[in-house]
């Protein structure tokens, strides 16, 4: 566990020291007079992978749009290594986007989808096809692909030929809008460490959006969580993990528990659903009322009340194996808890049976909202 | 019921309706193997003359050339307007499309007869020397409707980001339509042009009304029903009939073939 403490007020931004590629100032995007996108201000470093994690409505595919230039902005600007690029059509951008579709022309070969930016720029067949064998095999595809039919690709050949083509196109930036949202957990995850190597091959700057912080942990150097049109927390994926900024961005985790508290002391918060007081770590600045965040994996069953900082009685209702891992529900009250061990630590419990369940001072969050 | 009898009934239930559609259309090839000079059945004596005749009568070969003038003319005019016309109908989001659809398929449902009627009124109205060039404009106005359909079901299955991913790969707006729009349309277009051309081919009741002078194919076959028919009659529907079937299995045997060759 990181201190969090620190994090949550100052950004230990690793990327800052790298200049930034792409800026963003107060970008606005309004439809009427609701603002999809509400004044965003951020840096992306070149070489960065930059994922943007939000629910669906949250802005996220518009603010994407924008940066590629399909869409057009309210105000403020789009800035690419020092250019406002506000105005220029997509086309003439030196950036490119992979598709939720991935809009893989259906009427051309996988060689044709991946030669079509150099056709555009009039480079030579010749030259065309080499560049293309050369990307197959970047992407783990086999050569012979080239004069396949894209409509007879499987799900992740498609996503590799969509990528090859858009790494044609030899773009500044690299945009992705939820291009792996369609396809089944296990190829996602081996899609998701390819991409990311795709990135440290390439050292090229990819802009990624996803509605899952899951998929953005394991690609992104940094993560921005949207709600509303707002960029609600900027940071590394352990950054956000272990120092949400609010209850959305702990509840957009994941299972976690989350208790409304009031401060009520230096170390110490109330939580009236209890009518009991938690030990907490440290209070952060300006904190009077919020809630307590406890991820599942940080509470463990505990043999009598002295075992942990806090500890809380209450019966278990259910488990649920979720492959390495094993989740218990357990109710205090009204309460519910979620209790997280590794399988090989698994406990020995029936249902209905009385637990003890705690956690430690510095293992709770402190967030507002 | 057992699995067996179930599939005899549905078999003999789908043979029957095969029946009642084609047995007309088999009449009519039938009626023109006769040698005799009258409508008879069952045939007497059978004969190619009839076909021989029709195919050295000069009035054939004109009818042929109006009609497939009239055909060709409305196909290309009818498949470009109406190309742009899907494109509003199902590729754009704007305001005022629901009502765009509503009033740009309404002329189908127009009898034809009368819609022909009013056709003669206004060109007489503007003074127009009715020919085979205002049946060309009574025939769009039907048919352009009809095409704009046919090729708004193919604009519908169009995902727009082919069209973005272009533009975002650098085409320009021409390269993009000519690159992407157009091809990945084409079945779409094909079909809507064998409709254009098929519908033209067949229609009566606006030639009739329209094209003056000239004389339609099915015009022809009507008024030699009405007063002189000959074998020669059924001679005509017969080439007309299955012209246009064999045009319509060979346009969808092109895109069946380009679709195979894709994938």
């Amino acid at each position: 566990m990181t201190d969090w403490g620190d994090s949550l007020t100052i950004h230990k931004d690793r990327m800052s020291k790298r200049p930034p590629i792409l800026q963003l100032k107060s970008l606005t995007k309004s439809f009427g007079t609701f603002n999809a996108v509400d004044g965003i201000d951020l840096d992306i470093a070149e070489g960065e992978f930059f994922t943007i994690v939000g629910p669906s409505g949250s802005g996220k595919t518009t603010l994407i749009r924008m940066l590629a230039g399909m869409e057009q902005a309210s105000s403020g600007d789009i800035i690419l290594s020092g250019t406002r690029i506000n105005d220029m059509p997509a086309n003439k951008r030196p950036t490119c986007m992979v598709f939720q579709s991935l809009a893989l022309f259906p009427h051309r070969t996988v060689g044709e989808n991946i030669e079509f930016p150099l056709k555009i720029k009039g480079v030579d067949p010749a030259k065309r096809r080499t560049r293309a064998l050369a990307l197959l095999d970047q992407l783990r595809l086999p050569q012979n692909y080239y004069g396949k039919s894209v409509l007879r690709c499987s799900g992740g050949e498609r996503q590799r030929v969509a990528l090859a083509r858009a790494l044609a196109f030899d773009p500044q930036i690299l945009f992705f809008d939820e291009p792996l949202s369609a396809i089944d957990y296990k190829l996602r995850k081996t899609l998701e460490k390819e991409l990311k190597d795709i990135h440290r091959e390439t050292g090229k700057t990819f802009v990624y959006i996803t509605h899952s912080l899951e998929e953005a942990m394991v690609m992104s150097d940094r993560i921005g969580v949207m709600r509303a049109g707002k960029l609600v927390q900027v940071g590394t994926p352990n950054e956000i993990y272990s120092a949400p900024r609010d209850k959305f961005v702990s509840e957009f985790m994941g299972d976690v528990n989350v208790i409304p508290v009031s401060m009520n002391g230096s170390r110490k918060v109330t939580a009236d659903s209890f009518d009991k007081e938690f030990a907490v770590a440290a209070i952060p600045e300006a904190f009077s009322a919020g809630h307590l965040v406890i991820r599942p994996e940080f509470i463990r069953f505990v043999d009598k009340a002295k075992d942990a900082d806090n500890v809380l009685e209450g019966k278990l209702y259910n488990e649920y194996a979720l492959g390495s891992r094993i989740q218990y529900q357990v109710r205090v009250g009204e309460n519910v808890f979620i209790v997280e061990k590794l399988r090989q630590q698994s406990s020995t419990l029936r249902r209905d049976q009385t637990v003890l369940i705690g956690w430690d001072a510095k293992d709770g969050i402190l967030v507002t909202g | 019921m057992s699995e067996r009898s179930r599939h005899a009934l549905i078999w003999a239930w789908t043979l029957a309706v095969l029946v009642f559609i084609y047995l007309p259309a088999m009449c009519i090839l039938l009626a023109s193997l006769t040698s005799s000079r009258y409508f008879l059945f069952p045939i007497q004596k059978w004969g190619l003359d009839w076909w021989r005749k029709t195919f050295d009568s000069i009035e054939i070969h004109q009818l042929f050339k109006t009609s497939i003038t009239i055909a060709l003319c409305v196909t290309v005019i009818a498949v470009a307007i109406a190309f742009f016309g899907a494109l509003a109908f199902a590729r754009y989001n704007w305001k005022g499309r629901t009502l765009f659809q509503k009033i740009v398929l309404l002329p189908i449902f127009f009898p034809q007869s009368v819609l022909g009627l009013a056709l003669l009124l206004w060109f007489n109205a503007i003074g127009l020397q009715m020919s085979w060039m205002t049946a060309v404009f009574a025939h769009l106005v039907w048919i352009i409707p009809v095409v704009t359909l046919v090729i708004s079901i193919q604009v519908y299955s169009f995902d727009p980001a082919l069209e973005e991913a272009a533009f975002d790969l650098g085409a320009s707006r021409f390269q993009v339509f000519r690159e992407v729009t157009l091809p990945v349309l084409l079945p779409g277009i094909v079909s809507g042009s064998l409709f254009a051309f098929l519908l033209s081919w067949g229609n009566f009741p606006l030639s009739l009304y329209t094209d003056g002078a000239d004389t339609t194919i099915p015009e022809y076959l009507y008024a030699k029903m009405v007063a002189g028919y000959t074998p020669g009659v059924p001679v005509l529907g017969t080439v007309s009939t299955f012209g246009a079937a064999l045009l319509l299995l060979g346009g969808y045997w092109l895109i069946t073939l380009r679709r195979r060759a894709q994938s």
